[in-house]
């Protein structure tokens, strides 16, 4: 075992390069810190992947506990992995590398603040998933917001402003309701704890509205049909960067809420809610799907695909079973990495043609290949193409849809069909054809710094394609777990 | 009537806070510099917080035949009260100054208004309480409209003067139907004594001497609909003035409330907290949707401290006084610092529109307005969140999950509120040329605020944990 509390480390190594990011005298610097802290901060979180990590046991590891934190209140800080959280960890500190080196030439203004606001975002994100108890997990679910909130405002698109308060308001409005139902448990229970909590018996009436509590929270962050207007604003409007935080990490927290709170706490509520849930998903991955066609916007069109594809991951949830559970877990993780990598392909080519518009573009791969290669690589990932990484997990989903309802099923290979369309489509008008004109002189292809930045994700998303079981040994021990906790009346 | 003269003991904050402000009139003519009078002030202030904070060896008591109590209720506010004196007084070196306000007065009248704060804190007698009241009140009046220059402060000083003084009517109309129902008493503990042996319970006069007392305090604390006072007040008045009267004089405000509700009125819980509901239930709909529309920093201050006054009352709803506590201590600094920036720019700091681009030319103080703003939306990890959390959970522990829903969805309407100010600082480009830098003792005032914010939310309870222990505050009862 290593000899620091790995956890922390991690966690708080952001905030730390924030705060020196934001003394450094000039930009240069400041992008340097910033850099050398994302990695830094990689190498810090690199025992949790060695062997050290023992995949067979459902409990959290690497436990970090200082018990008198808030003793007025019997809340400890406990912070700690398990096999769910794992790969999001990975996820997050991978993410925030690359949109430190997306960033590089495309934030020109107030470069320290920039880079301070995406490590804070960093650590929100981290402690998120290595929270032990729902009182850290709500201050770091908070904490994002902010860091979030300047990087749309600040530096996003012409709608800017718009999009962030709307994002702020939407995500506080289900998060306070959220946060009656923390104390509610609270005040039930006398703790926090996840792993205590799970082991407690609420009385029907109070679970359901609790779970209504949490669902406010949790719906929005997916987002979750109807509730999910404020993400393609958020997302067209945002930077590369904060784009890629948002679809890669920050849609999957209100899942992971579902999987750290509602499935074990209030497992009678999830029962009653379980047809709803299933049909709101499917809704979300076939109206998802057509909006995403109408799009001509290619973020707008990247954002909405989110949508439908985040209906994925709340249908598998809702199946309850093996194989649906570990397939949305899965889906999550590929999801976080493709729409990160397809908001760092159209920022790195918006660096260069100021244009989001789908018609101003057409033949790209005559003038640049290497950036073809990649969107099409990342293109095919996303629509599900056998051997790369969303392949294995819509399979998961759909199977476990098939085993709780046979329609539930044929939606969501309704959705695939509709998602190969509007992806390959996409890439047609974008790649294909004739070099549209306005083109002409721009040099597209990417440079050196650009390639850096997607190869590690188009080596994550073969490599899951190929070798899934990379990620779901971790996952069958938990969700295991879960499910014959959750199960259990 | 008997006194010991060893009960001036213990009320030895008073008496510094009385002393130093007797000594400053004297010496107006003498001195004009507003710094070393205001260096006084904040030493006297300090000097009574750390007295008050010191625990007397046996235990709580009482003195002056049960009119004043020193326990820890009453410690616990009195340390706050002194910590929001020095904080203010830190605020007015610069203002005293640019605003031709005679210094040596000034503070005088600071120093005695937190003295009548501080036994306001202390009172166990309806008496005591309506004296100290006044004197609070009658020193803010003046200090409303001491910017003699400016005819918005004499305006703001004659409104809230007409509003106050019909508001002490009431109160004191109040203490005299409760002389009259309870056969003749004004201490706290007889009042409840002849209330709980009285079987007529709900006597109609005694429903009435209720509803005067609580519109008399909650005057005091702005909750709405005895509101309208602060907004002009606040408005009018020179920014640390209206900082002061946020911080120090809500929270006495809710200390006298909480004495007179959770002890004198005990038996009956029932009826007060169905007033107390609504007084809390409206200001933070009313304080919060009215804020909506300020572009006046200080009104915008003033709606938001009438919210906050809503939230505090929670824990009194609830029985908890603790929770109370800990929401006024947390909600003074961070309101002290929104001030303290706003105080800071100057003229500028005193507009909505002034903000614009404030980061990009100030990064460090659209910096600390976020945190101050965060906080008060409650936002983790910052104190304002420690402060909701207390409250919120008080009222839930109480079953009343409704008016927990109801605080919430206000948290998030006055979300939108603080964010505009946030919008406009981060999100816009600057339109005036950069503040001056700020004078050395707002700086300080700023910092310990900011302090008590950050570490009031990282480390809840670490800051508020010594009145809120096992046996809550309000031990004197028991006491003899």
């Amino acid at each position: 075992m290593t000899d620091y509390p790995v956890i922390t480390a991690t966690t708080f190594l952001p905030l730390v390069g924030a705060a020196v990011v934001m003394v450094s005298r000039s930009d240069r610097l400041a992008r340097w810190i910033a850099l050398v802290t994302t990695l830094a901060t990689l190498v810090v979180s690199s025992p949790l992947y060695s062997s050290d990590f023992k995949k067979e046991k459902s409990e959290l590891q690497f436990v970090d506990e200082y018990a008198n934190w808030i003793p007025t209140w019997n809340v400890a800080y406990e912070m700690g992995v398990d096999g769910i959280s794992l790969p999001f960890i990975l996820l997050a500190t991978v993410l925030t590398v690359l949109c430190v080196g997306a960033s590089w030439t495309a934030v020109r203004t107030r470069v320290r603040e920039f880079y301070a606001a995406l490590l804070v975002a960093e650590t929100a994100m981290i402690g998120l998933f290595a929270a032990a108890n729902l009182f850290l997990f709500f201050v770091f679910w908070e904490l994002i917001v902010v860091p979030i909130f300047l990087l749309i405002g600040v530096w996003g698109g012409p709608q800017r402003v718009y999009a962030a308060v709307k994002f702020l308001l939407f995500t506080l409005a289900g998060s306070v309701l959220m946060l009656v139902g923390i104390i509610a448990l609270y005040n039930a229970f006398g703790t926090l704890d996840f792993e205590e909590l799970a082991g407690k018996t609420l009385p029907l009436d109070t679970q359901t509205w609790l779970f209504v509590a949490f669902l406010a929270a949790f719906a929005v962050k997916v987002p979750m049909f109807p509730v999910h207007t404020w993400l393609p604003d958020a997302h067209t409007e945002a930077p590369t960067a904060g784009s890629v935080i948002l679809a890669g990490i920050l849609l999957k927290m209100g899942a992971y809420g579902f999987l750290r709170v509602s499935l074990p706490i209030l497992p009678g509520a999830v029962e009653i809610f379980l047809t709803p849930m299933l049909v709101i998903s499917a809704v979300a991955i076939v109206y998802g799907a057509y909006v995403t066609l109408a799009q001509t916007d290619v973020k707008r069109l990247i954002a909405y695909s989110s949508v439908s594809h985040m209906g994925f991951v709340t249908l598998g949830i809702f199946t309850l079973n093996t194989n649906g559970v570990e397939g949305a877990i899965l889906q999550m993780i590929n999801h976080g990495i493709i729409s990160a990598a397809l908001f760092l392909c159209v920022g790195m080519i918006y660096e260069r043609t100021h244009t989001r518009e789908i018609r101003d573009y057409g033949g790209v791969a005559k003038v640049a290949p290497t950036y073809s290669t990649l969107l099409a690589l990342f293109c095919l990932a996303a629509a599900g193409f056998p051997g790369l990484n969303s392949f294995v997990g819509e399979f998961l989903i759909i199977a476990g849809s098939f085993a709780t309802k046979k329609w539930l099923g044929v939606m969501a290979i309704w959705g695939v069909v509709l998602g190969t369309t509007y992806l390959l489509w996409l890439f047609y008008r974008v790649v294909m054809g004739e070099l549209n004109p306005g083109l002409e002189g721009l040099k597209l292809e990417l440079n050196a710094r650009e390639v850096l930045t997607l190869a590690p994700l188009a080596f994550l998303a073969l490599c899951l394609g190929l070798y899934p079981e990379c990620v779901l040994s971790y996952l069958h021990a938990p969700v295991a777990q879960l499910l014959s906790a959750g199960a259990a009346p | 009537m008997n006194i010991a003269i060893s009960d001036l003991a213990l009320i030895v904050p008073e008496l510094i806070l009385t002393g130093t402000a007797l000594v400053l009139l004297l010496a107006a003519g003498r001195i004009q510099a507003p710094s070393p009078i205001a260096a006084v002030t904040v030493l006297a202030a300090l000097a009574a917080g750390v007295v008050s904070y010191w625990p007397l060896p046996d235990g709580p008591v009482t003195g002056f035949e049960k009119m004043i109590a020193v326990d820890d209720y009453s410690r616990f506010f009195k340390v706050l009260i002194a910590s929001a004196l020095a904080v203010a007084t830190l605020l007015s070196v610069s203002r005293t100054d640019a605003e031709r306000v005679r210094p040596a007065e000034y503070h005088a009248l600071l120093l005695l208004a937190s003295t009548g704060m501080m036994f306001a804190a202390g009172a166990l007698d309806l008496l005591t309480l309506y004296l100290s009241l006044e004197l609070t009140t009658l020193c803010s009046y003046i200090l409303v409209g001491i910017t003699v220059e400016k005819p918005a402060s004499n305006e703001a000083a004659i409104k809230y003067f007409l509003t106050g003084s019909f508001a002490s009517a009431l109160l004191l109309y109040g203490i005299a139907l409760t002389y009259g129902v309870t056969g003749g008493k004004t201490d706290f503990e007889r009042i409840a004594q002849a209330l709980s042996e009285s079987s007529s319970g709900s006597h109609p006069i005694l429903l009435v001497a209720i509803s005067l007392l609580g519109a008399g305090l909650a005057f005091k604390v702005a909750a709405v609909p005895f509101h309208a006072w602060a907004p002009d007040a606040y408005q009018g008045a020179s920014a640390p003035v209206a900082a002061f009267l946020a911080a120090a004089s809500k929270a006495a405000g809710l200390a006298a409330l909480g004495r007179v509700t959770l002890i004198a009125f005990e038996s009956e819980a029932g009826i007060l907290s169905v007033v107390l509901s609504g007084l809390a239930a409206l200001s933070m709909v009313v304080g919060s949707l009215i804020a909506l529309s300020q572009t006046d920093l200080k009104r915008l201050l003033a709606y938001s401290s009438i919210a906050h006054a809503g939230y505090a009352l929670l824990g009194f709803i609830a029985g908890e006084a603790g929770a109370t506590m800990t929401y006024a201590f947390l909600y003074v600094f961070m309101t002290l610092g929104a001030f303290g920036v706003v105080i800071a720019l100057g003229e500028r700091g005193e507009t909505l529109d002034g903000y614009q681009g404030l980061a990009a030319q100030r990064p460090r103080a659209a910096a600390l307005m976020l945190l101050f703003l965060l906080s008060l939306t409650g936002i983790p990890p910052t104190a304002g969140f420690a402060a909701k959390f207390v409250v919120i959970l008080s009222v839930i522990r109480a079953g009343n999950v409704p008016l927990a829903v109801l605080a919430v969805v206000c948290s998030v309407i006055s979300a939108f509120v603080y964010l505009r100010v946030a919008v406009l600082m981060y999100m816009q480009e600057p339109a005036e040329p950069e503040p001056s830098p700020w004078p050395k003792a707002v700086s300080a005032a700023v910092a310990v605020a900011a302090l008590v914010t950050v570490i009031g939310g990282i480390f809840p309870g670490s800051l508020t944990s010594w009145a809120v222990a096992p046996d809550p505050a309000l031990s004197i009862i028991g006491a003899r």
